[in-house]
């Protein structure tokens, strides 16, 4: 048997009220339900990282928790990172370094280095690899992407 | 056709690619994202659970009571068979099945766990058979026949099956005489060495959805580096005229050549069939990926090699044993490219070469960055490394000496174009200080150094085409309408930059119309071979030169001018005789008013364009000698300088370093940012990737197991060169690079690693396991 | 010529002959949140074998989606009594919940402190979003020979407080695994924290883990040694190893502690207990790697971690630090 339960939550600064069967994780609820499409689903297995959102301020693998679970949470998807139009410094600079290919990793990719750069302003270039080890890309070689996070550190 | 002589001021720069906004914000849309109502069905596959069987009956009543259960199809529904090459496999298996996650059954139904509950329900009667799992030993008369109908199979007319064998393709190449040559050699090599399975990992699985209309009409939207391909396989399987079927095909989240050709879309197309006005969603889990689609073929491969005294290249003998899996339809042609590349970019006068591609029992192999040259060259780097040091000569002077330049003749007897190889060579020597022995960094490590050089020609039947048209806008910006597709390549981008330079428009003004829909889109082969900046951006330069042609010729008109006294120059028209100057705003669309309301002169300014090479001839089936095979070959370098821990076998690379010709370097940063990648992919799959597989089996099909390169796997120091030696017939001079920069990477770590331990290991991945037992065996250790 | 398949691989592999083909999704199971850790106790029994905990999910929702784990009901601890504290007192040591995540772990400055071997195990796991919902609990209760952080908190003298129908509990961790997958808890049973003392006087350890990539994949081996001063000894120091996947369960080789307390620590007695450790596990081929391959990186790697180890600890007798602490 299913159960459903009725969450409120904030995602990018909306207060939603949702309800949700317990198995749906909180990837599907952000895709599916909320349309937020920019959150990708790459694996559904917490190892590639392209769903990764912040939950309560802090980066998670959103295929990785249950909506059930997101009740009175705060959400941040890559659709929440840009104000306006506005691109943040990061989104700036990894289109400035060439650190986008195909584009598929970038939303996760963002939202984690987001969250280091948030915690550590000013990363030495090994936390930037380690905060970054969860998001894989099979494209750039990363090389671009740690460019990007490097240069977006506000000296 | 006119096209202006000096070189655009665009070209050679790096303007920022065209489909970042979108993908920093998640506003892209990729094929997942598309939004279809409540009317959408989820599709689910039955699969194989043997590799190696007949299918005596299939039982879908329980499925088909399961209430939301709304089609379910099996093979009966679709006996034709698809394929790229060779026609040799089913949407699903009809009477037989042949790899372990073979598709038995489809069914929709409205959600994806009704479906695969349903899947569960579908009950199979199998009878076992003996199961290939080695190409040499399928080659071999003793096999098992797994495709015992091949000889009634379609085949394009340069594919050669061998109908009462599992060899789906033989190609064979015979140039001067080697067994006489052997006799000349003052130094022999000879050495095997095996290249596994490795799978694409693109970061978005494969997805696609079918609909058909009341009509008949079916539409496929899919993630897709073939839209037109798929369009093509899939509607003459099917049964659908080519202009019945569309091919919608957004942003693709990564494709390294598993999205090229027909691999699961065929199957929610033929759902669809029988879902009338339901769009059928089928969506490959992560592991499905890893099992289901195609791979890296494994290839066994068996050289021998041989120099006079002085250290040239007399002759080779090089007999590859592909692992094509269950079905070939792709393979063949990789087999193929394997045979009339077979020298690598070597200057060999005698050679003989059989490359066979052969059925097993494994996962179907496909289409993947390097097109068999990653493999091809794992064996030849390494074969040529241990020459030029049995011969007593500099590994790097080998090189120069042996590698092929312009004007020779190649191993299939065509005559190679100019080259820049040889300044690759010394950039990658260079860049890895070669020459120097370094101290390793202490006493529990050992140093080594490795370089390696490939070839790799775009891999295509030898009329594959492209075409464009460039509409102008009221606004005076111009929309690129392309049929080649944005896998994160910069397609778009360098399209953008290729017309804007050849119209004459700031690179802003310049829109690609997206996504890519065979209903609108100009025809393009398929977005595969490195072969889209270099044919694709042909097409896109023909366009672009014709609308400017176009308007030029109006503006002439209207000011009574010579059509060569006029430029356009940031958007603007400008005269250089008269000094007059006119905005391409309104007049691209609307035309000129004559003066005094006299009437009106042009019109909406449309340009097209089209290329296809018309050159390439086929080759002698005995002897895969003709004028000319490929339309050209992008060589280059790579080399690495790298420690191996003593303690743990484990490999760390200090430096990396590669240079290519590109022709032309239309975009460097673009084109930095693909030998960046693909020398990663490389390293990923020489250090980390193998589809381990135990009677078929995949042992390892997630990304706990499977593992890929990440952040912290990447060497402290890498450097990225090219070389600008322009292709005759390329846009600007321009080649292809998508896939070169990780066809040397496996044999030049293969030779670093000899290098610092003696040690030739048989073949990727080198796990740091392999490298120690390897190490400890040869008494290397303490 | 007659060609036949290959002798075996370098590395014979435990088979899998079926294949891993989990559902896209999760499957169907109603979630439950209950008010105290009585209810929650009470739920368990009433529905044993039926029910599982969910704490971070990480393992969890992956066995779930792989159909190893079927449960009808998941229960979820976070924010039952006591699972969400991470306080260290400097009389009697540190606790942490059984939902606190690892990165709270990893970021305490207590647990940096006191405790900078529980941190550096801790940091090892996986990737930084992983650890946003991995935990330590989680990652004992799993009991995974593999499970990174175990080592640290076996050496760290770990006790577990377990919550049952009759009450509390406690239990040292070991006695805690009983086997992959297997643990000593009843049903109805639920830990809602492990416990540690205050480290020894001039404690010292490290973790060597050997993955494929450099971070973030399970240990194909990894080494935990913890060493401090003991005056009880012949050598002086007390020097334990943990030993993670050459066996069914987290493995603390006595011999090892043995060598270097009845001996002077010297690079041949290291090596001796390098050598024992590699003769006490009993690892086998997986897919990671074979059990050859893993006996020879348990000693090398338990060489290079007891070197660390005693380099440290040598360096804070000579500075003095010793008596600081």
């Amino acid at each position: 048997m299913i159960s459903y339960h009725q969450i409120t939550l904030k995602v990018n600064g909306e207060t939603e009220v949702v309800n949700v069967p317990a198995n749906m994780t909180l990837l599907v609820m952000l895709r599916e339900e909320m349309g937020l499409t920019g959150v990708k689903n790459g694996c559904a297995a917490g190892e590639c990282g392209a769903c990764t959102v912040l939950m309560n301020g802090e980066p998670v693998n959103s295929c990785m928790v249950l909506a059930a679970e997101c009740d009175g949470a705060e959400v941040i998807t890559v659709e929440g990172l840009s104000h306006n139009g506005q691109l943040i410094k990061l989104q700036e600079m990894l289109i400035a370094k060439g650190g986008v290919q195909c584009g598929f990793c970038t939303p996760g990719m963002l939202i984690s280095a987001f969250a280091l750069l948030k915690r550590n302003p000013d990363p030495s270039e090994n936390e930037i690899r380690e905060a970054l080890v969860g998001n894989l890309c099979r494209c750039t070689g990363y090389v671009r992407i740690i460019d990007a996070v490097k240069a977006s550190v506000e000296k | 056709m006119a096209v202006t002589d000096k070189m655009p001021e665009l070209i050679g720069k790096s303007p920022l690619r065209v489909d970042v906004h979108g993908k920093v914000t998640g506003a892209a849309i990729y094929t997942d994202d598309i939004q279809f109502g409540k009317n959408l069905l989820y599709a689910r596959v039955k699969r194989s659970p043997h590799p190696h069987a007949l299918i005596k009956k299939i039982d879908t009543s329980k499925a088909e009571a399961l209430p939301g259960v709304k089609v379910i199809v099996t093979g009966k529904d679709y006996p034709q068979r698809i394929g790229l090459y060779l026609k040799d496999k089913n949407i699903f298996a009809t009477d037989r099945v042949r790899f372990v996650g073979e598709a038995v059954a489809g069914v929709a139904a409205v959600n994806e766990e009704i479906a695969e509950k349903a899947c569960e329900l579908i009950e199979v009667e199998y009878e076992l058979l003996e199961p290939v799992f080695d190409s040499i030993y399928g080659a071999s008369p003793d096999a098992p026949l797994i495709h015992p109908d091949m000889g009634d199979y379609e085949v394009a007319n340069f594919i050669f099956p061998k109908p009462g064998t599992n060899i789906s393709n033989h190609f064979k190449a015979r140039k001067g005489d080697v067994d006489r040559a052997w006799k000349d050699c003052a130094a022999i090599v000879e050495k095997s060495f095996h290249i596994p399975q490795v799978q694409h990992v693109p970061i978005e699985p494969h997805i696609a959805i079918a609909k058909t209309d009341d009509n008949g009409r079916v539409t496929l939207w899919a993630s897709s580096q073939s839209p037109f391909a798929q369009r093509n396989l899939i509607a003459k399987t099917l049964g659908i005229s080519e202009s019945d079927m569309r091919v919608i095909a957004p942003y693709v989240g990564g494709g390294f050549g598993c999205k090229a050709g027909v691999t699961m879309e065929a199957m929610p197309v033929a759902i669809a069939l029988k879902a009338k006005g339901h769009p059928v969603k089928m969506r490959f889990t992560r592991e499905e990926e890893f099992y289901t689609n195609f791979v890296r073929q494994g290839l066994k491969i068996k050289l021998k090699v041989g120099c006079d005294k002085d250290g040239n290249m007399l002759a080779m003998e090089n007999t590859m044993y592909w692992d094509g899996g269950a079905s070939t339809e792709y393979g063949v042609n990789i087999t193929r490219a394997g045979g009339y590349s077979s020298t690598g970019p070597f200057d060999i006068p005698n050679v003989k070469t059989d490359s066979f591609c052969v059925y097993t029992n494994h996962p179907i192999g496909g289409a993947y960055r390097g097109f068999g040259m990653s493999e091809l060259h794992t064996g030849i780097g390494q074969v040529m490394d241990e020459l030029a040091e049995k011969i007593g000569m500099d590994k790097v002077e080998f090189l120069k000496r042996n590698s092929i330049q312009g004007g020779d003749i190649n191993v299939t007897g065509m005559k190679m174009h100019p080259i820049g190889l040889q300044e690759c060579i010394d950039k990658v020597a260079k860049g890895i200080n070669w020459g120097v022995k370094e101290k390793a960094s202490s006493d529990n490590k050992l140093r080594g150094k490795g370089i390696a050089i490939s070839w790799k020609a775009p891999a295509m039947p030898p009329n594959a085409g492209s075409s464009a048209f460039i509409e102008m806008n009221e606004d005076g910006t111009a929309t690129v309408n392309v049929g080649g597709q944005e896998i994160g390549q910069g397609a778009f981008t360098v399209a953008a930059q290729i017309a804007a330079a050849t119209i004459g428009l700031p690179m802003e003004d310049i829109r690609i119309a997206g996504p890519l829909d065979t209903q609108y889109s100009p025809y393009e082969w398929q977005t595969v071979a490195s072969r889209l900046t270099w044919s694709m951006g042909n097409a896109v330069r023909f366009a672009a030169a014709d609308a400017r042609r176009q308007i030029l010729e109006m503006v002439a008109e209207a000011w009574d001018e010579d059509v060569d006294d006029l430029d356009i120059i940031n958007g603007i028209v400008v005269s250089y005789r008269s000094e007059k100057e006119m905005s391409l705003k309104n007049i691209a669309v609307y035309g000129i008013p004559k003066e005094d309301d006299q009437g009106w002169i042009g019109g909406p300014v449309v340009g097209q364009g089209s290329f296809m090479p018309s050159y390439v001839t086929g080759l002698d089936p005995e002897t895969g000698q003709g004028p000319r095979a490929v339309v050209h070959y992008t060589t280059g370098a790579q080399g690495f300088d790298i420690e191996i821990d003593k303690d743990t076998g484990k490999i760390e690379i200090l430096k990396a370093v590669t240079a290519f010709d590109v022709g032309r370097a239309l975009n460097p940063e673009l084109v930095k940012a693909q030998m960046e990648g693909g020398m990663m992919q490389g390293i990923s799959s020489a250090i980390f990737e193998e589809i381990i597989l135990e009677e078929g089996v995949m042992q390892n099909p997630s990304f706990v197991d499977y593992r890929i390169a990440t952040t912290v796997d990447v060497p402290r120091v890498m450097e990225t060169y090219f070389v600008e030696v322009p292709q005759d017939d390329g846009p600007f001079g321009a080649r292809g690079i998508g896939e070169h920069p990780m066809t040397p990477t496996i044999a030049a770590l293969g030779n670093a690693i000899y290098d610092a331990t003696g040690i030739r290991l048989e073949g990727p991945p080198f796990l740091p396991e392999k490298v120690y037992l390897a190490m400890k065996d040869a008494g290397i250790l303490d | 010529m007659l060609y036949r398949r290959q002798a075996r691989r370098y590395n014979t592999y435990k088979r899998k002959k079926t294949m891993l083909n989990p559902h896209p999704g999760l499957p169907e199971f109603t979630y439950v949140k209950l008010a105290s850790l009585d209810e929650a106790c009470g739920f368990l029994v009433e529905h044993a074998g039926e029910a599982r905990l969910i704490s971070g999910g990480t393992d969890l929702l992956v066995r779930m989606r792989d159909k190893a784990f079927k449960p009808a009901y998941v229960v979820d601890i976070k924010g039952l009594e006591g699972t969400d504290v991470l306080a260290f007192d400097p009389s009697s040591g540190l606790k942490i919940g059984a939902a606190v995540p690892m990165n709270r772990v990893v970021a305490h400055p207590d647990v940096q402190k006191h405790y900078p071997l529980l941190a550096q195990a801790a940091k090892s796991v996986a990737s930084y979003q992983l650890r946003n919902r991995a935990t330590i609990v989680g990652n004992i209760c799993n009991a995974s020979p593999a499970g990174d952080t175990l080592g640290a908190c076996l050496l760290l003298g770990g006790r577990l407080n377990i919550y049952g129908k009759d009450g509390e509990r406690f239990e040292d961790l070991v006695t805690f695994f009983k086997g992959p997958g297997k643990t000593s808890l009843q049903p109805g049973e639920i830990v809602t924290s492990i416990n540690f003392p205050l480290p020894e006087k001039g404690a010292t350890g490290t973790y060597l883990k050997l993955g494929r990539n450099k971070l973030s994949d399970l240990a194909i081996v990894g080494v935990t040694v913890y060493g401090f001063p003991d005056k009880m000894t012949e050598s002086g120091f007390r020097i334990k190893v943990a030993l993670a996947s050459v066996a069914a369960t987290p493995l603390m080789p006595p011999v090892v502690e043995t060598v270097l307390s009845e001996n002077e620590i010297t690079e041949d007695t290291i090596q001796e207990a390098a050598n024992a450790s590699m003769d006490a596990c009993f690892p086998i081929d997986d897919v990671r790697g074979s059990a050859r391959y893993r006996k020879e990186m348990v000693r090398n790697l338990t060489r290079n971690a007891i070197t660390e180890v005693w380099g440290q600890l040598q360096s804070r007798t000579e500075n003095g630090l010793e008596a600081n602490r």
